[in-house]
């Protein structure tokens, strides 16, 4: 038996999933300030009377870190950062407590300037005076030699034991100086609250009589295990929509061009697929404002959902994005976008009478007919929807393209069905389709999607390596570190392929993703010769490989 | 305050050849360092998508013999439209201002194209130049060329045409690639004056550049008052370029930019991969987008290491006084051309494409009119290294060529391609947007 747990920022879902069916599914609030104690309680439902031992595969998605983030619970961390000889300082607006320090390299890791050794103990000194016992450490192309990051990591374990230091090398290989230093911050100050969180799960699972650790979703729709979760805890963030659109691929594995749509009580999320896979965020996931490193997929979300209550404004009918309680159809006090669509539709869904009084009173009030109100408002929403989903589309189309070949072979987003997740799915999306012309997908699990592709998708892992042969290094993300080359200057393409894979299997191993490792393929091949004179002086390679996301081996798909 | 846009497309699957200095990695660390800086995150900079010129886009400008699809592979209609790109998001007001960041280059290659010149195959700027006439009805434009060496496809694209205001400043001619760019070359009989050079002397620094950008460019474009300001961007008067001896700095390209203030900067040349075009690139971005970037610099930039003599800004002022003067008295020399000139002005030349070995002989014909700069033909003929030779007989219309001009150029397109000896006779009718030629052997004829 399989339990798949999804946090999301109203409601926690969980399910027990086991032989292709949902065994047991639940639904409560969650409580923000205690997501551990939200999680125990859905799986306490869960799992009732059945036996523990029975239980192969516990996986969580939460918005700790997101809400760590959010209401400023973070633990205080100095950011010092080396941003050398670009852009002004004011460009970073990362943290209050920021340091700039000298010391400089270049793209291809070369020291243009050393450190300041005074100016590096002036900084620590003014951080231990703030009382600050944590630091994150961010150097441009640090990603190409990390020399600076790693003097300073230990001159403050040497000078500053009680403070703990995150270096940016360690957090993303990828370019990109100021996602980089964001990214290493956020890990730096939520750290030690996953980490308690890390622990509580451990412990309670322990104690509930489950021999299986946990496993935690990431945003981009994998997952990784309870322990390797503690590297890198921002990459936990946006777990619910990662859990959503996995579970539309969960329940429709056709390779097709997709749109999934996640109704949920105020808010929904839309998110593509294409050929089967879904679509990453070009510019990674955006945490608190900024761009970060974290791989997340490309979703919209738009305030807009099943409870979204109706408003009329100067005589016309609006949404509210403030939810003041379930549709009135569920007892609620105020008419929602769910009972204009049960009126307009005569879809019965619960207490329609209910629906239909509320409606009718509030457009008595404003001298409009009950059909008027319930027209525009369906419109409305079909409208929001589809313009969102149009821009996405057209935002995939436009993405920038560095290559000739990736310009000429351009496509048109060409969709061919819609997915529909989520309770008020089912209501909602109808007209949507019908007006863009293709068939909504639903699935008896549509309402509980996201708790069930958490529950069966595998770990997901992805490699980069960045070689430069006159240099003889080959620098591997995640991680950061460093390594000659086996075949020095004589490296090819295919050596710093097998290079990659031998490092995915390696990270992975050390991550507890067993042979999944094996299921890898390549993102991204990339060689430059570089030629000084007339004549070639080495080569740079930049080689990606990943386990994308997918399913468990486990799991065979849901019986009909 | 609106964005700057960019358009960075560095072509990372073309070379000309594999160790050409047009090759994959020119813009590779550019990619690096931009990437790093974060710049396309920034609220400054939008960053947009390549775009892919049409043929007729093309014809508009050149002719391309024995045709677009000889001439052009698919990288060069990128570049060129990634141009155009650039340019619509500034026309229609999306942006401030733009750059495209794009390869290959388009600067040495001239209004009949029978192959690569130059590391050029076609202009972008000037294809440019004539998008903006069709699509916004836009009249007067300069080019400010900042390539270290002469801009002379532009030059001769841009010879005959009063309302182009073209001034190029380079490395003297008789010390580098091409070799042209020199102080009396000051345009056609009928457009004198809206050519203007500005040939420098190697190892001219920051302080003789900027002095020739606030003395000679900036009167210029004042008294010229052009619609549009386009700034040729090449990189390479860098003080590390291999191919050229000048001693720029990035902070020097970020000073130029930000006071010539172009509404569209387009990539030419610039070869110092490494050591200075991840820097002026940055420089270029920053000056564009009214950002401060006064803490950019090379890694090994030396502030005192480049002094400019008082000998040699001596120099650049007096080249600066004579060619404001040539510029101020352009009208009086015009009128005068037009009263001793024949119906026809008639020059000729002889062109040669470095990196293919092609010889060209023109003669060229310009109209003389009275009521604008007179419509051109070019009598082509050349001959490649495999002995193959290409004849073309090409007529050009300018987009704001007077009705005369424009019915006397069609009637004798129709008139030549019965009598010419020549293969392939070409009508450029920018006013109709319409791009003619007839093939005399096979008695085709294509239109775009
Ligand atoms: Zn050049
Ligand atoms: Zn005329």
């Amino acid at each position: 038996m399989l339990i798949g747990i999804d946090v999301g920022g109203t409601y926690t879902d969980g399910v027990i999933f086991d032989q292709g069916e949902i065994k047991a599914s639940t639904k409560a609030s969650t409580d923000s300030e205690d997501i551990k104690g939200s999680v125990l309680r859905v799986l306490e439902q869960l799992l009732g009377a059945r036996n523990p031992q029975d239980i192969q595969r516990v996986v969580l998605g939460t918005t700790l870190v997101t809400n760590i983030l959010a209401t400023g619970r973070g633990e205080p961390a100095g950011l010092l950062l080396l941003p050398g000889y670009g852009l002004p300082h004011d460009a970073y607006s990362i943290s209050p407590h920021t340091w700039y320090l000298k010391g400089a390299v270049d793209f291809r890791g070369r020291e243009i300037e050393p450190l300041d050794q005074k100016e590096l103990a002036e900084a620590l000194r003014a951080i231990s005076a703030k009382g600050l016992s944590r630091v994150a450490v961010a150097a441009k192309f640090a990603n190409r030699n990390s020399k600076h990051e790693q003097e300073i990591r230990e001159y403050i374990l040497e000078n500053y034991p009680d403070i703990k230091v995150s270096i940016s090398s360690e957090v993303s290989g990828k370019l990109n100086f100021p996602r980089r230093a964001v990214t290493t911050y956020f890990t730096a100050m939520t750290l030690s609250e996953w980490n308690k969180f890390a622990d509580e799960i451990e412990s309670a699972l322990q104690q509930r009589g489950i021999d299986t650790s946990a496993d935690i979703l990431k945003a981009d729709g994998g997952t990784v295990s309870l322990a390797s979760s503690r590297i890198m805890p921002c990459e936990t963030v946006f777990s619910g929509p990662a859990a959503s659109t996995m579970g539309a691929l969960a329940l429709n594995r056709d390779k097709l061009n997709s749109v999934v749509i996640d109704v949920g009580g105020t808010t929904s999320d839309i998110s593509l697929i294409i050929d089967g896979e879904p679509l990453y965020a070009a510019k990674g996931a955006v945490i608190e404002n900024h761009l970060t490193h974290v791989n997340a997929f490309a979703v919209r979300s738009l305030a807009l959902g099943g409870d979204s209550p109706i408003i009329v404004v100067n005589g016309i009918p609006e949404l509210s994005p403030i939810r003041q309680g379930p549709a009135a159809c569920f007892g609620g006090q105020v008419p929602t976008v769910i009972d204009a669509f049960n009126i307009h539709y005569a879809l019965n869904i619960g207490d329609a009478e209910a629906s239909q009084v509320k409606l009718a009173s509030m457009a008595g009030d404003h001298a409009l007919s009950l059909d008027q109100m319930t027209a525009v408002i369906v419109e409305k929403v079909t409208e929001r929807l589809m313009k969102a989903i149009e821009e996405m589309f057209s935002q995939w189309e436009k993405e920038p393209a560095y290559k000739v070949w990736e310009v000429i072979h351009r496509r048109k987003f060409e969709l061919q069905q819609l997915i529909g997740i989520g309770a008020a799915a089912e209501a909602i999306l109808p007209p949507l389709a019908e007006r863009m012309g293709v068939h909504l997908f639903m699935h008896k699990y549509s309402a509980v999607a996201n708790a069930l592709g958490a529950s069966v998708v595998r770990p997901t892992l992805s490699v980069q390596v960045h070689v430069d042969t006159a240099a003889n290094i080959c620098t591997i993300d995640p991680g950061g570190k460093q390594a000659p080359l086996p075949q020095g200057a004589k490296t090819q393409l295919e050596d710093v392929k097998a290079l990659a894979c031998k490092y995915l299997v390696g990270i992975g191993g050390e991550r507890g993703m067993g042979d999944y490792t094996g299921e890898y393929k390549f993102f991204m091949q990339e060689q430059f010769n570089t030629i000084r004179g007339y004549s070639g002086s080495g080569k740079l390679f930049d080689v990606g490989v990943q386990v994308k996301p997918g399913f468990i081996k486990e799991y065979k798909g849901v019986r009909s | 305050m609106k964005p700057t846009g960019i358009l960075f497309f560095p072509a990372f699957d073309w070379a000309i050849s594999p160790t050409h200095p047009e090759r994959e990695e020119r813009l590779l660390y550019t990619r690096d360092q931009i990437f790093e800086e974060g710049i396309m995150d920034l609220p400054q900079i939008r960053e947009y998508e390549p775009g892919i010129a049409s043929h007729s886009d093309v014809a508009r400008l050149h002719f391309c013999i024995p045709d677009v699809a000889a001439q052009v592979t698919e990288a060069h209609l990128i570049s060129a439209g990634s141009s155009l790109r650039i340019a619509d998001a500034v026309m229609q007001g999306e942006v401030r201002n733009g750059f495209a960041i794009v390869r290959p280059p388009g600067h040495h290659s001239m209004t009949v194209s029978h192959g690569n010149r130059g590391f050029c195959n076609i202009n972008n700027e000037a294809i440019l130049v004539e998008y903006l006439r069709h699509k916004y009805n836009i009249k007067k434009v300069a080019i400010v060329d900042t390539d270290v060496h002469h801009g002379d496809g532009t030059q001769e694209i841009f010879w005959d045409d009063p309302d182009v205001l073209f001034i190029s400043f380079h490395q003297d001619g008789r010390t580098l690639y091409p070799g042209s760019g020199f102080l009396d070359e000051l345009g056609g009989p009928l457009a004198y004056g809206t050519t203007i050079n500005l040939p420098l002397r190697p190892r001219t620094t920051d302080t003789g550049i900027l002095y020739a950008l606030d003395e000679l460019i900036m009167p210029l474009l004042d008294e010229f008052k052009p619609e549009i300001v386009i700034n040729s961007a090449g990189q390479d008067n860098h003080y590390t370029d291999p191919l050229a001896d000048m001693a720029f700095t990035a902070q020097g390209y970020a000073k130029l930019n930000s006071r010539l203030a172009p509404d569209i900067a387009v990539l030419e040349g610039g070869y110092s991969v490494e050591t200075a075009l991840p820097y002026i690139n940055m420089g270029l971005i920053m000056a564009m987008a009214g950002m401060d970037y006064s803490s950019l610099r090379e890694p090994d930039f030396n502030p005192v290491r480049f002094q400019e003599s008082s000998g040699n800004l001596e120099y650049i002022k007096q080249m600066v006084d004579r060619q404001l003067n040539a510029f101020r008295h352009r009208e009086e020399v015009i009128n005068a051309n037009r009263k001793k000139g024949d119906d026809f002005f008639k020059s000729q030349r002889s062109i040669f494409y470095d990196t293919e070995y092609i010889s060209e002989d023109q003669r060229i014909s310009l109209r003389n009119c009275n009521k604008c700069g007179g419509f051109r033909i070019i009598d082509s003929s050349a001959q490649h290294h495999d002995g193959k030779y290409y004849t073309a007989y090409c007529i050009s219309v300018p987009f704001w060529a007077c009705d005369g001009c424009q019915q006397e150029a069609r009637s004798l397109y129709a008139d030549v391609l019965r009598k010419t000896p020549n293969r392939q006779v070409f009508l450029q009718d920018r006013p109709a947007n319409q791009f003619r030629c007839y093939d005399v052997e096979t008695e085709k004829e294509t239109i775009l």
